[in-house]
């Protein structure tokens, strides 16, 4: 469920840019997902190919690139990519975002007409 | 011959421009919108019921479900200006129907207005509807491990509650777990424990609201 109605999304983004920029045939979409993001790949690749049936993105592949989570610490500086929020090397908690809130459509690749 | 089109465009960038005019205009008239998520029953319609007994609020409510407007009734019958959306099956609400929904409410009388979202821990907290800030809830007989299992709502929540703690007693919940993952995954948010049955926690949560209402209307301008 929370795949497809990202699908969609992506999709309504991608028909209207097709639209706008009168692409040619799009041939791939790369997306840019973050780990924080529950996105599960085969199954959002699963409902993408599902949506973009009967559309002008009809038999595009998506392409999915995980992004790792990553923290900084904003005491010592320390960046640090496990699941734990603390800081390893200081035991903080406060820190910030670095990467694994993505959700980016990066680019396409379109036919050239 | 094929080109590339790099876009490094969010996947939500249309639904994005309603989020932005929403808290636009929500920041010009001082309105706090918080935004409510949590799983289905775990006691959302009825935080937002107890917490309209509270006075000294003036609160609206937005109220979103796949059916049925049995929500909004509850609400309605206690005086809240309220406006149910039906999703029909969608997992949860978008900024371009929220911006629509608030067309009918009295938003220069409220302090704030709050949004229920669909009972769902994971697409809500992924949709920007131009809140302040989310709420997530978790019910005590859901677990204590939820928050690491649903780690983007819990990060990016501003506060979280506890619901249903009258429950404890008969729930074998791991506080410590609870409170620890809770904090590593978002050290800034309060936790609020509440029993919607008693009230008891209530007052800490009203207040907190309230703080962050006034806040918002001293920053006009
Ligand atoms: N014991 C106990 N029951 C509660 C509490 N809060 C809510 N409930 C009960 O939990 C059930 C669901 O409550 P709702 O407030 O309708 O939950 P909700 O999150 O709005 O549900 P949906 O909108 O359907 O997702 C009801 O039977 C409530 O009476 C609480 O603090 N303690
Ligand atoms: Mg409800
Ligand atoms: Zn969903
Ligand atoms: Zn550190």
């Amino acid at each position: 469920m929370h795949e497809l109605s990202l699908a969609d999304a992506i999709v309504s983004a991608l028909l209207k840019m097709c639209e706008d920029e009168a692409w040619g045939r799009v041939k791939k979409v790369r997306l840019r997902v973050g780990a924080l993001r529950q996105v599960f790949p085969e199954m959002l690749e699963f409902a993408f190919s599902t949506v973009v049936k009967d559309t002008a993105l009809s038999g595009a592949l998506l392409e999915i690139e995980e992004i790792p989570l990553e923290w900084r610490c904003l005491e010592c500086g320390n960046r640090w990519r496990e699941d734990s929020g603390v800081c390893p090397l200081c035991g903080s908690f406060n820190r910030e975002t670095l990467a694994g809130m993505e959700l980016e459509i990066h680019s396409v690749e379109v036919e050239e007409t | 011959m094929n080109k590339i089109v790099t876009l490094q465009q969010s996947v939500m960038a249309e639904d994005e421009k309603f989020a932005a005019a929403i808290r636009d205009r929500n920041t010009r008239m001082g309105l706090l919108m918080v935004n409510i998520i949590g799983s289905p029953g775990c006691g959302k319609t009825t935080l937002l019921e107890k917490t309209a007994l509270h006075a000294g609020l003036s609160m609206a409510v937005i109220e979103g479900d796949l059916a049925t407007d049995r929500d909004a009734e509850r609400l309605a019958r206690l005086g809240v200006p309220v406006v149910q959306i039906n999703t029909k099956g969608g997992c949860h609400l978008e900024a371009n129907v929220v911006e629509k929904a608030m067309e009918s409410l009295p938003l220069d009388t409220l302090d704030v207005l709050f949004i229920e979202n669909v009972g769902n821990l994971v697409c809500p907290a992924e949709f920007d509807l131009g809140e302040d800030f989310k709420v997530a809830v978790l019910s005590a007989p859901e677990g204590a491990d939820k928050p690491l299992k649903y780690p983007y709502l819990f990060t990016s929540a501003k506060a979280v509650l506890l619901t249903k703690t009258d429950l404890l007693p008969h729930l074998s919940f791991d506080m410590e777990m609870f409170a620890e993952d809770t904090r590593k995954l978002n050290p800034a948010a309060p936790v609020f424990h509440v029993d919607s049955l008693s009230g008891a926690g209530i007052e800490q949560w009203v207040g907190f609201i309230k703080l962050k209402a006034k806040e918002k209307k001293a920053n006009v301008r």
